[in-house]
């Protein structure tokens, strides 16, 4: 608080702070406030019943539904591996590890369409290994488990990269201490690492549900858009503004909005909240 | 025996880091290892924590041999100088820790959490996070932690280093009151000397991965056997003389040798004074050994006392390693200390309460070749070592594990009965030779291939640059009467002359210390005053010296003329170290001496000596 309080001391005034600021919004009222707001207004237009009928159609429904479990899976499998890699990168030095430290961070820089286009050359009906798969009668792409695949690998590093720099700053000696003490590996890690890893376990989790609920690009390559059973609430919206219903598409679009707020809001207050802990 | 070691041993890529450590610590004990930072002494408690795995020897732990055993089934408890208190857990929880783990019940944890809690003086803050104890009470809970379930054997870490002096003082002496009540066997490991004097009942000083020196603090501090020991655990003056009859000739001074620290007839002994044993008065006084009249140099205030030291004229045949003096100092320096609040004359007679003599120096020679690493030139090497009084260490070096065997097999046939220890390694020559370097302490290394072979040959130029231990080349010279010390002007110029002048008094020769000028002009001052200072430091050694400049076109050719001309038996150069300008050595004056001179040359790194 009173850092805060000096930082903005050191400015010579109001008035002198006046024009930047105003310069900022006028810039991102544009670009990111007013389509915010759009949406909103576009979502009510027709009133609130229209509104709550479009969330109500059974294709709006499954979609939404059908977002939310994926970002559930999406997110407790990458919490469970994220974290695991970034134990094992953190504590393990072994030949290569730079190199696959880079790899597990590579899912950010690919374009999300590529993504989706090489597990269509893997696990597709004419891929690599779906080719062997096809005779036992099994086909994970166009089907749920795809788009699971699909976001796994798009938000694999936002755990690890919330986890991992904590392990870095975690002195070895808390778990020497533990291991000095009595403690087995497994239960050094649930009762010393686990619980100093809370925070960047909980962010690492808004983030990876928040990309998840999100994902297009990738999610439209493996899903093949199939309405009622893979199509994402981001799909259905593109769908539904294709063919032109776009009281429908605004509605969706208006709720998963509402959705990342949300998240985003527990995420802010969270890091807040941790950053204030530090400091006190 | 709570703890017994037994040639324990560690290395890190390659170096040894622990080298064979024997130490038995008694039920009970508080055992300090001390050193400083890198000398080993926190790998030695990681060791025996099972926090670090051992290359070599064994642990016992209350006679039960742990060496292979995890550190969670070693019993021993640990604390850190970073104390590691769980964040997430209150103060009873981080010491009720290792109860939980164990299943103990809730009821008894609590109870012994408590317990322990008013062992340590924190009664009634148990329910307090690590970020509400200050770093004191934090340490205070670790060590409760560590205590918790009854461990055989404590180990700390420089458990005070994080802490303020005030706290530290504090929770050093409630510390040694604990483990006094608890009789618990400790070690503690600290680089602070003042620290081990006040807690430890036995030190361990360390030093390049060796324990060199063991015993309780005051016979540490006031009879040390080692150099090191003596340098490390406090101030004093330590100067060397020779032995005459069972006693140290300092000077005009016989000072008596004890029967206890043998020294052979004619050898240097090193006597140690410490600061409180010099005094200082305005006569002479009768009945008291006396160093000559001496100026104050240096005054500072340390508290109830007063640190001074005193510059007192030069004694014959005698030196001074410690405090190492500043090149082309004249005199000795003297440490005092006076109390506070007596008056520190200007000029004093330095007199002496009471000194000890450190066990006898003896040098060390490494034998190696180089270039095959499996013909170490030990018969040539050994005139030099019968001349120094030096023991050799001949190394030998096959390329495999099971060459290795016979090569130390063959060693031994032929060696065994004149060197005084034989190491073999597998490996490339020059790399296993750097890592021996590294690993430890010689005071010379006799390679025996003539200088042109060895600088044609590129990683043998390399090691000549980047060696840290002085090379004496073509060493097969029945006696050493002349030693030509060839100068440079600044920092090269200093070691050279320091390990010439060690060798050239050892060796009871002449030296020339020698400067090229390249045009026919009398040479500066600063020359002039630079070779004034080096014949100073080698009067120091008690050495007899000339300084003689020659005019030649260039200070390879200059060098050889003088060489030839006065029929010297060791040339000495410098090596401007790993920085010389090209790899084929060309330009480089060191390696040119080595390809054109077959007589015994002594290369010198920038910063050994």
């Amino acid at each position: 608080m009173n850092a805060r309080r000096k930082s903005r001391g050191g400015h010579s005034g109001r008035g002198s702070s006046l024009f930047p600021v105003s310069v900022l919004l006028l810039v991102l009222l544009p670009l990111l406030l007013m389509p915010l707001a759009a949406v909103f207004v576009f979502a009510l237009k027709g009133g609130p019943l229209a509104f709550w009928d479009a969330v109500r159609s059974p294709e709006a429904q499954f979609a939404l539904r059908f977002s939310l479990l994926i970002a559930f899976g999406t997110t407790l499998v990458n919490a469970v591996l994220g974290t695991f890699a970034a134990y094992v990168l953190a504590k393990h030095r072994f030949w290569g590890d730079r190199a696959l430290g880079v790899v597990v961070n590579l899912p950010v820089a690919i374009p999300t369409v590529v993504v989706g286009t090489s597990l269509l050359l893997l696990w597709g009906p004419i891929g690599l290994l779906g080719k062997m798969l096809v005779p036992l009668g099994l086909q994970p792409m166009f089907r749920p488990l795809g788009v699971l695949l699909a976001h796994l690998f798009v938000t694999f590093p936002y755990m690890l990269g919330a986890v991992k720099p904590v392990l870095d700053e975690l002195e070895t000696t808390y778990e020497e201490a533990a291991y000095t003490i009595g403690a087995s590996r497994w239960t050094t890690f649930r009762l010393v690492l686990l619980p100093a890893l809370r925070g960047g376990l909980i962010t690492g989790a808004l983030l990876t549900f928040a990309h998840s609920l999100g994902e297009f690009g990738a999610t439209v390559m493996v899903s093949g858009n199939l309405r009622l059973k893979t199509q994402t609430a981001p799909l259905y919206i593109f769908a539904q503004f294709e063919a032109g219903d776009i009281a429908h598409a605004n509605a969706i679009a208006a709720v998963l909005a509402l959705l990342s707020f949300t998240i985003f809001f527990f995420l802010f207050r969270f890091a807040s909240r941790a950053e204030r802990q530090e400091a006190g | 025996m709570s703890i017994v070691l037994e040639g324990l041993s560690k290395r890190f890529a390659g170096r040894a880091v622990v080298e064979n450590v024997r130490l038995e610590i008694a039920d009970g004990e508080l055992f300090v290892l001390l050193g400083a930072s890198g000398s080993g002494k926190s790998t030695i408690l990681r060791m025996i924590s099972g926090l670090a795995s051992c290359d070599g020897g064994t642990i016992q732990l209350m006679g039960q041999d742990v060496t292979d055993l995890a550190p969670q089934d070693r019993g021993v408890g640990f604390v850190f100088q970073n104390y590691s208190i769980f964040q997430h857990m209150t103060a009873a929880e981080n010491i009720a820790f290792g109860l939980r783990i164990r299943g103990v019940s809730r009821r008894e944890r609590r109870k012994k959490s408590e317990e322990l809690l008013d062992l340590v003086g924190l009664g009634g803050l148990g329910d307090r996070y690590a970020k509400e104890l200050s770093g004191g009470q934090q340490q205070r809970v670790a060590l409760a932690r560590a205590l918790a379930y009854e461990p055989k054997v404590l180990l700390l870490d420089e458990p005070f280093g994080a802490l303020d002096v005030k706290i530290r003082t504090q929770l050093r002496r409630s510390f040694r009151e604990i483990q006094k009540r608890l009789g618990v066997t400790t070690v503690l490991v600290t680089h602070d000397q003042e620290e081990a004097f006040e807690i430890a009942d036995r030190i361990g000083v360390v030093e390049r991965g060796r324990l060199i020196e063991v015993g309780r603090p005051e016979e540490l501090y006031s009879k040390p056997g080692s150099l090191f020991a003596a340098t490390f655990l406090g101030a004093g003056t330590v100067l060397v003389g020779r032995s005459r009859e069972g006693r140290a000739e300092i000077g005009p001074l016989a000072l008596e040798i004890p029967p206890n620290m043998p020294h052979r007839e004619g050898e240097p002994v090193r006597v140690l004074i410490r600061p409180e044993q010099v005094e200082l008065s305005e006569q002479a006084v009768p009945d008291q050994p006396a160093l000559g009249r001496g100026r104050v140099v240096e005054s500072s205030f340390a508290g109830a006392l007063r640190r001074v030291r005193l510059r007192v004229p030069r004694l014959p045949r005698t030196r001074q390693v410690s405090p190492s003096l500043p090149y082309g100092e004249e005199g000795l320096l003297i440490e005092a200390a006076l109390p506070a609040s007596q008056q520190i004359p200007e000029e004093a007679w330095v007199t002496l309460k009471g000194w000890s003599i450190l066990q006898q120096p003896s040098p060390s020679l490494l034998v190696a070749d180089p270039l095959t690493g499996v013909r170490p030139p030990v018969e040539p090497a050994r005139p030099v070592a019968a001349a120094l009084g030096a023991s050799i260490v001949v190394l030998g070096v096959a390329e495999g594990p099971e060459p290795a065997e016979s090569l130390r097999e063959r060693l031994k046939g032929e060696f065994e009965s004149v060197v005084s220890e034989i190491r073999v390694r597998a490996g490339h020559p020059t790399e296993q030779l750097r890592e021996e370097q590294a690993e430890n302490f010689y005071d010379l290394i006799v390679v025996g291939a003539t200088g042109g072979q060895a600088i044609r040959n590129t990683p043998v130029r390399r090691f000549i640059r980047e060696a840290s231990t002085p090379l004496l080349f073509n060493p097969a010279r029945e006696e050493f009467r002349r030693v030509l010390i060839c100068t440079a002007v600044g920092e090269p110029g200093k070691s050279d002359v320091r390990v010439g002048g060690w060798l050239a008094g050892r060796l009871g020769a002449r030296v020339t210390l020698l400067h090229i000028s390249r045009d026919s002009s009398a040479p500066p001052r600063w020359i002039r005053a630079h070779l004034d200072q080096g014949i100073a430091t080698l009067s120091a050694f008690d050495v007899e010296a000339e300084a003689r400049v020659r005019q030649a076109p260039s200070a390879l050719e200059g060098i050889l003329m003088e060489a030839r001309h006065g029929d010297y038996d060791l040339v000495v150069v410098g090596v401007h170290g790993p920085r010389a300008r090209t790899v084929t050595g060309r330009d480089d004056v060191t390696l040119q001496i080595l390809d054109s001179s077959n007589r015994p040359v002594l290369v010198v790194p920038e910063d050994s000596g």
